[in-house]
Protein backbone atom coordinates (compact mmCIF):
# COMPACT_ATOMS: atom_id res chain seq x y z
CA UNK A 1 0.00 0.00 0.00
CA UNK A 2 1.33 3.44 -1.20
CA UNK A 3 0.83 6.44 0.49
CA UNK A 4 -2.56 7.35 -0.07
CA UNK A 5 -2.53 11.09 -1.04
CA UNK A 6 -5.87 13.03 -2.39
CA UNK A 7 -6.54 16.33 -4.50
CA UNK A 8 -9.44 18.19 -2.46
CA UNK A 9 -11.88 16.87 -5.11
CA UNK A 10 -11.82 13.45 -4.72
CA UNK A 11 -11.02 12.75 -0.78
CA UNK A 12 -12.91 10.19 1.29
CA UNK A 13 -12.61 12.81 3.86
CA UNK A 14 -12.67 11.35 7.51
CA UNK A 15 -14.77 8.23 6.64
CA UNK A 16 -12.68 5.04 7.15
CA UNK A 17 -14.95 3.43 5.08
CA UNK A 18 -15.28 5.97 2.28
CA UNK A 19 -11.12 5.07 1.98
CA UNK A 20 -11.56 1.05 2.85
CA UNK A 21 -13.88 0.94 -0.57
CA UNK A 22 -11.65 3.12 -2.85
CA UNK A 23 -8.46 0.95 -2.42
CA UNK A 24 -10.44 -2.01 -2.45
CA UNK A 25 -9.51 -3.13 1.21
CA UNK A 26 -13.27 -4.23 1.64
CA UNK A 27 -15.13 -6.41 -0.79
CA UNK A 28 -18.53 -4.60 -1.54
CA UNK A 29 -19.93 -8.19 -2.72
CA UNK A 30 -19.21 -10.83 -0.50
CA UNK A 31 -22.05 -13.17 -0.04
CA UNK A 32 -20.87 -16.37 0.93
CA UNK A 33 -21.14 -17.21 4.42
CA UNK A 34 -24.27 -19.22 4.10
CA UNK A 35 -22.90 -21.95 6.72
CA UNK A 36 -21.66 -19.27 8.82
CA UNK A 37 -22.65 -19.41 12.29
CA UNK A 38 -25.29 -17.46 13.73
CA UNK A 39 -24.66 -15.02 16.91
CA UNK A 40 -28.20 -14.79 19.27
CA UNK A 41 -29.57 -12.61 21.51
CA UNK A 42 -28.19 -9.42 23.07
CA UNK A 43 -30.70 -6.59 25.05
CA UNK A 44 -29.68 -2.97 25.77
CA UNK A 45 -31.85 -1.33 28.11
CA UNK A 46 -31.57 2.60 29.77
CA UNK A 47 -31.41 3.36 33.37
CA UNK A 48 -31.29 6.47 35.38
CA UNK A 49 -27.30 6.76 34.25
CA UNK A 50 -26.78 5.18 31.38
CA UNK A 51 -27.01 2.10 29.47
CA UNK A 52 -26.88 -1.65 30.85
CA UNK A 53 -26.24 -4.56 28.08
CA UNK A 54 -26.20 -8.34 28.20
CA UNK A 55 -25.55 -10.85 25.52
CA UNK A 56 -24.82 -14.24 25.40
CA UNK A 57 -21.87 -15.98 24.45
CA UNK A 58 -23.32 -18.77 21.95
CA UNK A 59 -22.52 -18.78 18.44
CA UNK A 60 -25.04 -21.46 16.54
CA UNK A 61 -24.83 -22.85 13.25
CA UNK A 62 -26.70 -26.16 13.30
CA UNK A 63 -25.21 -27.17 16.16
CA UNK A 64 -23.15 -24.86 18.71
CA UNK A 65 -20.41 -23.61 16.89
CA UNK A 66 -18.94 -21.64 19.77
CA UNK A 67 -19.82 -20.80 23.33
CA UNK A 68 -17.65 -18.53 24.27
CA UNK A 69 -18.31 -15.96 21.47
CA UNK A 70 -18.05 -12.05 22.66
CA UNK A 71 -20.93 -10.19 20.58
CA UNK A 72 -20.91 -6.63 22.82
CA UNK A 73 -17.53 -4.78 22.00
CA UNK A 74 -16.39 -1.43 22.88
CA UNK A 75 -16.50 0.73 19.91
CA UNK A 76 -15.02 3.42 21.40
CA UNK A 77 -14.68 4.19 25.28
CA UNK A 78 -18.29 5.74 25.07
CA UNK A 79 -19.95 3.60 23.02
CA UNK A 80 -20.79 -0.31 22.68
CA UNK A 81 -21.55 -2.15 19.61
CA UNK A 82 -23.61 -5.60 19.85
CA UNK A 83 -24.24 -7.99 17.22
CA UNK A 84 -26.38 -10.75 15.80
CA UNK A 85 -26.58 -12.99 12.96
CA UNK A 86 -23.85 -13.64 10.64
CA UNK A 87 -20.60 -14.03 13.11
CA UNK A 88 -18.67 -13.92 10.16
CA UNK A 89 -20.10 -10.76 9.05
CA UNK A 90 -20.83 -9.49 12.69
CA UNK A 91 -17.34 -9.30 13.08
CA UNK A 92 -15.90 -7.49 10.48
CA UNK A 93 -19.06 -5.59 10.93
CA UNK A 94 -17.34 -4.25 14.85
CA UNK A 95 -13.73 -4.42 13.41
CA UNK A 96 -15.03 -1.63 10.83
CA UNK A 97 -16.96 0.48 13.51
CA UNK A 98 -14.14 0.65 15.83
CA UNK A 99 -11.31 1.43 13.11
CA UNK A 100 -13.63 4.20 11.89
CA UNK A 101 -14.71 5.84 14.68
CA UNK A 102 -11.17 6.28 15.94
CA UNK A 103 -10.14 7.20 12.00
CA UNK A 104 -12.64 9.85 12.61
CA UNK A 105 -11.33 11.14 15.75
CA UNK A 106 -7.88 11.04 14.42
CA UNK A 107 -8.73 12.78 11.03
CA UNK A 108 -10.52 15.77 12.57
CA UNK A 109 -9.52 15.64 16.04
CA UNK A 110 -12.83 15.62 17.69
CA UNK A 111 -15.18 12.64 18.12
CA UNK A 112 -17.89 11.43 16.30
CA UNK A 113 -21.33 12.16 18.10
CA UNK A 114 -23.28 9.69 19.53
CA UNK A 115 -25.99 10.07 16.21
CA UNK A 116 -22.62 10.49 14.29
CA UNK A 117 -22.05 7.07 14.83
CA UNK A 118 -25.77 5.44 14.86
CA UNK A 119 -26.18 6.99 11.62
CA UNK A 120 -22.77 5.92 9.90
CA UNK A 121 -23.55 2.20 10.64
CA UNK A 122 -26.91 2.22 8.50
CA UNK A 123 -25.70 2.41 5.07
CA UNK A 124 -22.61 -0.58 6.06
CA UNK A 125 -25.87 -2.22 7.66
CA UNK A 126 -27.82 -1.62 4.28
CA UNK A 127 -25.00 -2.80 1.88
CA UNK A 128 -24.54 -6.01 4.01
CA UNK A 129 -28.45 -6.98 4.28
CA UNK A 130 -30.19 -6.15 0.94
CA UNK A 131 -29.05 -8.83 -1.85
CA UNK A 132 -27.66 -11.93 1.15
CA UNK A 133 -30.07 -14.38 2.96
CA UNK A 134 -28.03 -14.05 5.81
CA UNK A 135 -28.02 -10.83 7.61
CA UNK A 136 -25.98 -8.82 10.58
CA UNK A 137 -28.48 -6.68 12.49
CA UNK A 138 -26.29 -4.50 15.35
CA UNK A 139 -26.98 -2.79 18.51
CA UNK A 140 -25.48 0.94 19.31
CA UNK A 141 -25.36 2.03 22.97
CA UNK A 142 -23.46 4.60 24.86
CA UNK A 143 -22.95 7.46 26.99
CA UNK A 144 -23.79 10.61 25.09
CA UNK A 145 -21.33 13.11 26.07
CA UNK A 146 -22.87 16.00 24.68
CA UNK A 147 -26.78 15.22 25.92
CA UNK A 148 -25.44 13.47 29.51
CA UNK A 149 -27.61 10.77 29.05
CA UNK A 150 -27.52 6.95 27.99
CA UNK A 151 -28.99 6.53 24.39
CA UNK A 152 -29.47 3.02 22.47
CA UNK A 153 -30.15 3.16 18.97
CA UNK A 154 -31.85 -0.21 17.41
CA UNK A 155 -31.53 -1.20 13.23
CA UNK A 156 -33.61 -2.91 10.65
CA UNK A 157 -32.31 -4.75 7.85
CA UNK A 158 -33.32 -2.30 5.43
CA UNK A 159 -30.32 -0.09 7.50
CA UNK A 160 -32.85 1.98 9.24
CA UNK A 161 -31.74 3.59 12.90
CA UNK A 162 -34.22 4.07 15.68
CA UNK A 163 -33.45 5.32 18.98
CA UNK A 164 -35.32 3.61 21.90
CA UNK A 165 -36.30 5.30 24.99
CA UNK A 166 -36.34 2.42 26.89
CA UNK A 167 -35.05 -0.85 26.05
CA UNK A 168 -33.73 -3.30 23.28
CA UNK A 169 -33.22 -6.83 21.69
CA UNK A 170 -31.77 -7.96 18.84
CA UNK A 171 -31.02 -12.08 17.90
CA UNK A 172 -33.23 -14.93 18.16
CA UNK A 173 -33.87 -14.99 21.57
CA UNK A 174 -35.28 -11.75 21.78
CA UNK A 175 -39.27 -12.37 21.91
CA UNK A 176 -38.31 -13.92 24.98
CA UNK A 177 -36.21 -11.30 26.35
CA UNK A 178 -38.15 -8.65 25.28
CA UNK A 179 -41.24 -10.03 27.06
CA UNK A 180 -39.07 -9.54 30.22
CA UNK A 181 -38.12 -6.59 29.84
CA UNK A 182 -41.50 -4.82 29.13
CA UNK A 183 -42.58 -6.22 32.37
CA UNK A 184 -40.24 -5.26 34.00
CA UNK A 185 -38.98 -1.93 32.88
CA UNK A 186 -39.55 1.39 34.82
CA UNK A 187 -37.71 4.44 33.32
CA UNK A 188 -36.31 4.83 36.39
CA UNK A 189 -34.25 1.73 37.19
CA UNK A 190 -31.50 1.88 39.23
CA UNK A 191 -28.09 0.23 38.28
CA UNK A 192 -29.00 -2.74 40.22
CA UNK A 193 -32.01 -3.06 38.57
CA UNK A 194 -31.18 -2.44 35.38
CA UNK A 195 -28.46 -4.95 35.91
CA UNK A 196 -30.75 -7.66 37.42
CA UNK A 197 -33.40 -6.86 35.04
CA UNK A 198 -31.01 -7.22 31.96
CA UNK A 199 -30.24 -10.77 33.46
CA UNK A 200 -33.23 -12.38 33.92
CA UNK A 201 -34.41 -10.98 30.33
CA UNK A 202 -31.26 -13.44 28.85
CA UNK A 203 -31.91 -15.92 31.10
CA UNK A 204 -35.35 -16.03 30.06
CA UNK A 205 -34.04 -15.85 26.05
CA UNK A 206 -31.60 -18.50 27.14
CA UNK A 207 -34.42 -20.67 28.23
CA UNK A 208 -36.32 -20.86 25.84
CA UNK A 209 -34.85 -19.78 22.23
CA UNK A 210 -32.31 -23.28 21.89
CA UNK A 211 -30.19 -20.65 19.79
CA UNK A 212 -28.87 -18.39 22.74
CA UNK A 213 -26.61 -20.16 25.15
CA UNK A 214 -27.63 -18.71 29.11
CA UNK A 215 -25.31 -19.36 31.98
CA UNK A 216 -23.07 -22.13 31.45
CA UNK A 217 -22.47 -23.05 35.53
CA UNK A 218 -20.04 -25.99 34.08
CA UNK A 219 -17.94 -24.67 31.97
CA UNK A 220 -17.90 -21.59 34.01
CA UNK A 221 -18.62 -19.32 31.08
CA UNK A 222 -21.40 -16.58 31.59
CA UNK A 223 -23.31 -13.77 29.47
CA UNK A 224 -21.56 -10.78 28.91
CA UNK A 225 -22.87 -7.69 30.95
CA UNK A 226 -21.53 -4.23 30.55
CA UNK A 227 -22.35 -0.83 31.82
CA UNK A 228 -22.13 2.64 29.76
CA UNK A 229 -22.53 5.51 32.03
CA UNK A 230 -20.53 8.79 32.26
CA UNK A 231 -17.14 6.71 32.93
CA UNK A 232 -17.28 5.39 29.39
CA UNK A 233 -17.69 1.39 28.78
CA UNK A 234 -16.98 -1.23 31.93
CA UNK A 235 -17.32 -4.93 31.46
CA UNK A 236 -19.00 -6.56 34.74
CA UNK A 237 -16.27 -9.28 36.31
CA UNK A 238 -16.86 -12.85 35.66
CA UNK A 239 -17.32 -13.63 39.47
CA UNK A 240 -19.89 -10.65 39.27
CA UNK A 241 -22.13 -12.05 36.53
CA UNK A 242 -22.17 -15.62 37.89
CA UNK A 243 -23.78 -14.70 40.81
CA UNK A 244 -26.47 -12.74 39.31
CA UNK A 245 -26.77 -15.15 37.48
CA UNK A 246 -26.61 -18.08 40.00
CA UNK A 247 -29.14 -16.39 42.12
CA UNK A 248 -31.81 -16.49 38.70
CA UNK A 249 -31.26 -20.26 38.90
CA UNK A 250 -31.59 -21.03 42.78
CA UNK A 251 -35.16 -18.44 42.54
CA UNK A 252 -36.04 -20.54 39.46
CA UNK A 253 -35.30 -23.92 41.39
CA UNK A 254 -37.15 -23.31 43.77
CA UNK A 255 -40.23 -22.91 41.99
CA UNK A 256 -39.43 -25.87 39.60
CA UNK A 257 -38.65 -23.57 36.63
CA UNK A 258 -41.67 -21.19 36.51
CA UNK A 259 -40.84 -17.74 37.28
CA UNK A 260 -43.93 -18.37 39.98
CA UNK A 261 -46.54 -15.76 38.94
CA UNK A 262 -43.97 -12.46 39.64
CA UNK A 263 -41.14 -11.67 37.96
CA UNK A 264 -38.46 -12.78 39.29
CA UNK B 1 9.47 22.51 -30.94
CA UNK B 2 9.62 24.09 -27.69
CA UNK B 3 13.26 25.58 -26.32
CA UNK B 4 14.15 24.83 -22.98
CA UNK B 5 16.63 26.80 -21.53
CA UNK B 6 19.73 24.90 -19.55
CA UNK B 7 19.66 25.23 -16.08
CA UNK B 8 22.53 22.56 -14.56
CA UNK B 9 20.93 20.27 -12.04
CA UNK B 10 23.10 21.36 -9.65
CA UNK B 11 21.47 25.31 -9.65
CA UNK B 12 18.00 23.60 -10.32
CA UNK B 13 18.52 21.90 -6.22
CA UNK B 14 20.08 25.11 -5.21
CA UNK B 15 17.04 27.49 -6.67
CA UNK B 16 14.48 24.82 -5.35
CA UNK B 17 16.29 24.12 -1.68
CA UNK B 18 16.27 28.35 -1.10
CA UNK B 19 12.79 28.54 -2.04
CA UNK B 20 11.76 25.74 0.41
CA UNK B 21 13.94 26.68 3.33
CA UNK B 22 12.61 30.28 3.07
CA UNK B 23 9.13 28.84 3.31
CA UNK B 24 10.11 26.50 6.54
CA UNK B 25 11.65 29.50 8.13
CA UNK B 26 8.73 31.89 8.00
CA UNK B 27 6.83 28.93 10.97
CA UNK B 28 7.89 28.31 14.12
CA UNK B 29 9.93 25.04 14.86
CA UNK B 30 9.13 22.00 16.76
CA UNK B 31 10.92 20.33 19.04
CA UNK B 32 10.47 16.46 20.16
CA UNK B 33 12.42 14.56 22.46
CA UNK B 34 12.93 11.13 24.13
CA UNK B 35 12.37 11.19 27.59
CA UNK B 36 12.76 8.48 30.20
CA UNK B 37 9.63 6.50 29.58
CA UNK B 38 8.33 8.51 26.43
CA UNK B 39 8.86 11.17 23.53
CA UNK B 40 7.04 14.27 23.84
CA UNK B 41 6.66 16.69 21.51
CA UNK B 42 6.66 20.57 21.93
CA UNK B 43 5.52 23.30 18.99
CA UNK B 44 4.87 26.47 19.37
CA UNK B 45 0.87 27.23 18.09
CA UNK B 46 -0.95 30.31 18.84
CA UNK B 47 -4.03 28.60 16.71
CA UNK B 48 -5.53 26.17 19.61
CA UNK B 49 -7.36 24.64 16.78
CA UNK B 50 -4.90 24.07 13.28
CA UNK B 51 -2.40 21.67 15.39
CA UNK B 52 0.87 20.58 14.21
CA UNK B 53 0.98 17.34 16.36
CA UNK B 54 -1.08 14.57 15.55
CA UNK B 55 -1.74 10.82 16.14
CA UNK B 56 -1.25 8.68 13.35
CA UNK B 57 -1.63 5.24 15.19
CA UNK B 58 -1.92 3.27 18.89
CA UNK B 59 2.17 4.35 18.56
CA UNK B 60 2.97 6.80 16.40
CA UNK B 61 2.57 10.64 16.01
CA UNK B 62 3.39 12.98 13.67
CA UNK B 63 4.44 16.75 13.60
CA UNK B 64 4.94 18.99 10.91
CA UNK B 65 6.61 22.31 10.34
CA UNK B 66 6.27 24.89 7.42
CA UNK B 67 2.90 24.75 5.31
CA UNK B 68 0.30 24.01 7.10
CA UNK B 69 -1.93 22.83 4.44
CA UNK B 70 0.46 21.18 2.69
CA UNK B 71 1.25 18.93 6.20
CA UNK B 72 -1.74 18.56 6.94
CA UNK B 73 -2.28 16.29 3.48
CA UNK B 74 0.53 14.72 4.40
CA UNK B 75 -0.58 13.93 7.96
CA UNK B 76 -3.98 12.54 6.79
CA UNK B 77 -2.47 10.32 4.40
CA UNK B 78 -0.18 8.80 6.72
CA UNK B 79 -3.36 7.81 9.78
CA UNK B 80 -5.08 6.56 6.36
CA UNK B 81 -1.92 4.63 5.44
CA UNK B 82 -1.75 3.33 9.08
CA UNK B 83 -5.35 2.52 9.95
CA UNK B 84 -5.11 0.36 6.29
CA UNK B 85 -2.33 -1.44 6.93
CA UNK B 86 -3.32 -2.50 10.45
CA UNK B 87 -6.98 -3.37 9.01
CA UNK B 88 -5.64 -5.04 6.36
CA UNK B 89 -2.43 -7.23 8.23
CA UNK B 90 -2.28 -6.97 11.88
CA UNK B 91 -1.98 -3.69 14.36
CA UNK B 92 1.25 -5.16 15.10
CA UNK B 93 2.41 -4.80 11.56
CA UNK B 94 2.17 -0.87 11.61
CA UNK B 95 5.81 0.51 11.88
CA UNK B 96 6.69 4.21 11.91
CA UNK B 97 9.61 3.37 9.61
CA UNK B 98 7.78 2.23 6.77
CA UNK B 99 5.32 5.86 7.03
CA UNK B 100 8.68 7.75 7.42
CA UNK B 101 9.97 6.20 3.95
CA UNK B 102 6.74 6.61 2.15
CA UNK B 103 6.89 10.68 3.22
CA UNK B 104 10.26 10.77 2.25
CA UNK B 105 9.93 9.58 -1.13
CA UNK B 106 7.06 11.81 -1.71
CA UNK B 107 8.52 14.76 -0.35
CA UNK B 108 11.35 13.87 -2.51
CA UNK B 109 10.07 13.16 -5.64
CA UNK B 110 8.25 16.58 -4.87
CA UNK B 111 10.90 18.14 -4.73
CA UNK B 112 12.89 17.30 -7.88
CA UNK B 113 10.14 16.43 -10.12
CA UNK B 114 7.11 18.42 -8.77
CA UNK B 115 5.37 21.84 -9.79
CA UNK B 116 7.02 23.28 -6.59
CA UNK B 117 8.52 21.68 -3.83
CA UNK B 118 6.40 21.26 -0.65
CA UNK B 119 7.34 23.58 1.88
CA UNK B 120 7.57 21.12 4.76
CA UNK B 121 9.51 18.78 7.03
CA UNK B 122 8.09 16.22 8.83
CA UNK B 123 8.58 13.90 12.12
CA UNK B 124 7.32 10.11 12.54
CA UNK B 125 7.85 9.07 16.20
CA UNK B 126 7.36 6.23 17.46
CA UNK B 127 6.85 4.67 20.98
CA UNK B 128 9.43 1.67 21.77
CA UNK B 129 7.64 -1.64 22.94
CA UNK B 130 8.57 -5.01 23.18
CA UNK B 131 8.28 -5.31 19.33
CA UNK B 132 10.15 -1.86 18.18
CA UNK B 133 12.28 0.41 19.48
CA UNK B 134 11.55 4.23 20.37
CA UNK B 135 12.28 6.68 17.08
CA UNK B 136 12.44 9.67 15.51
CA UNK B 137 12.25 10.16 11.91
CA UNK B 138 12.77 13.33 10.24
CA UNK B 139 12.10 14.09 6.88
CA UNK B 140 13.32 17.39 5.30
CA UNK B 141 12.19 19.06 2.41
CA UNK B 142 14.19 17.46 -0.15
CA UNK B 143 13.26 13.39 1.23
CA UNK B 144 16.35 13.30 3.37
CA UNK B 145 15.28 11.03 6.53
CA UNK B 146 17.26 10.94 8.99
CA UNK B 147 16.86 8.96 12.74
CA UNK B 148 17.33 11.14 15.62
CA UNK B 149 19.03 9.39 18.89
CA UNK B 150 17.82 11.70 21.26
CA UNK B 151 15.79 14.38 20.11
CA UNK B 152 15.01 16.25 17.01
CA UNK B 153 13.94 19.79 15.63
CA UNK B 154 11.57 20.82 12.48
CA UNK B 155 11.52 24.46 11.17
CA UNK B 156 14.01 27.38 10.27
CA UNK B 157 15.92 27.75 13.47
CA UNK B 158 16.37 24.45 14.05
CA UNK B 159 20.64 24.59 14.46
CA UNK B 160 20.23 27.55 17.35
CA UNK B 161 17.53 25.34 18.95
CA UNK B 162 19.21 22.14 18.67
CA UNK B 163 22.56 23.28 20.38
CA UNK B 164 20.34 24.97 22.95
CA UNK B 165 18.65 21.71 23.64
CA UNK B 166 21.99 19.98 23.80
CA UNK B 167 23.65 22.36 26.08
CA UNK B 168 20.95 21.87 28.98
CA UNK B 169 20.32 17.79 28.34
CA UNK B 170 22.57 15.33 27.54
CA UNK B 171 21.07 12.13 28.39
CA UNK B 172 16.75 11.55 28.33
CA UNK B 173 15.56 12.60 31.62
CA UNK B 174 11.73 13.61 33.04
CA UNK B 175 8.90 14.75 31.30
CA UNK B 176 8.83 17.16 33.44
CA UNK B 177 12.59 18.58 32.50
CA UNK B 178 12.53 17.31 29.23
CA UNK B 179 9.89 19.83 28.50
CA UNK B 180 11.44 23.08 30.55
CA UNK B 181 14.07 21.91 28.51
CA UNK B 182 12.41 21.84 25.62
CA UNK B 183 10.26 25.17 25.92
CA UNK B 184 13.63 27.27 26.87
CA UNK B 185 15.33 26.19 23.72
CA UNK B 186 12.25 26.94 21.60
CA UNK B 187 11.83 30.47 23.15
CA UNK B 188 15.74 31.26 23.14
CA UNK B 189 17.30 33.52 25.74
CA UNK B 190 15.53 36.56 25.30
CA UNK B 191 11.55 35.58 25.36
CA UNK B 192 9.02 33.54 27.09
CA UNK B 193 6.76 31.72 25.50
CA UNK B 194 2.79 31.83 26.73
CA UNK B 195 1.39 28.40 27.96
CA UNK B 196 -1.31 28.73 25.39
CA UNK B 197 0.78 29.62 22.82
CA UNK B 198 2.38 26.22 22.96
CA UNK B 199 0.97 22.98 22.08
CA UNK B 200 2.59 19.65 23.64
CA UNK B 201 1.57 16.21 22.97
CA UNK B 202 3.23 12.90 24.49
CA UNK B 203 3.59 8.94 23.63
CA UNK B 204 3.66 7.08 26.51
CA UNK B 205 2.23 3.70 27.46
CA UNK B 206 -0.62 3.99 30.42
CA UNK B 207 -2.16 0.49 29.95
CA UNK B 208 -4.39 1.08 27.10
CA UNK B 209 -3.96 0.36 23.24
CA UNK B 210 -3.18 4.20 21.98
CA UNK B 211 -0.66 6.08 23.44
CA UNK B 212 -0.98 9.42 22.18
CA UNK B 213 -1.88 12.19 24.76
CA UNK B 214 -2.86 15.84 23.89
CA UNK B 215 -1.68 18.06 27.36
CA UNK B 216 -4.18 20.76 28.02
CA UNK B 217 -2.50 24.29 28.77
CA UNK B 218 -3.55 23.36 32.40
CA UNK B 219 -1.02 20.24 32.35
CA UNK B 220 1.67 22.10 30.47
CA UNK B 221 1.53 25.05 33.01
CA UNK B 222 1.87 22.53 35.78
CA UNK B 223 4.58 20.32 34.19
CA UNK B 224 6.53 23.65 33.71
CA UNK B 225 6.51 24.55 37.56
CA UNK B 226 6.95 21.25 39.21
Amino acid sequence: MGLPLYGAQDDPGPSFLAYAEREGLVSVTARSEALSPHATTVVALRYAEGVVMVGDRQATANYVASRDVRKIEAADRYTALAISGSAARGMEFIRMAQLSFEHYEKMTDTALSLEGKANYLSPIIQRNNLGTPLVVIPLLAGWDPSHRRGRVFEYDGAGGCYERQDFATIGSGSPFAESALRLGFRADLSLEEALDLGALALYEAGDNDPATGGPDFVRGIYPMMVVLDERGFTELPSDDVAARFRTIQERRAATSGVAGGTLR
Amino acid sequence: MSNYFYVSPQQLINDRAEFAQKGIARGRSILAAIYDVGVVMVAENPSASLNKISEIYDRIAFAGVGRYNEFDRLREAGIRWADGTGFTYSREDVDARALANYYAQHIGDMFTEGPKPLEVEILVAQLGGTLRPTKLYRVAYEGTLTDEPHFAVLGGDAETIRSRFEASEAEPDGLATTLRHAVAALAGPERTIPVEDLEVCILEDRGGRRTFVRLSDAEVATLLTD
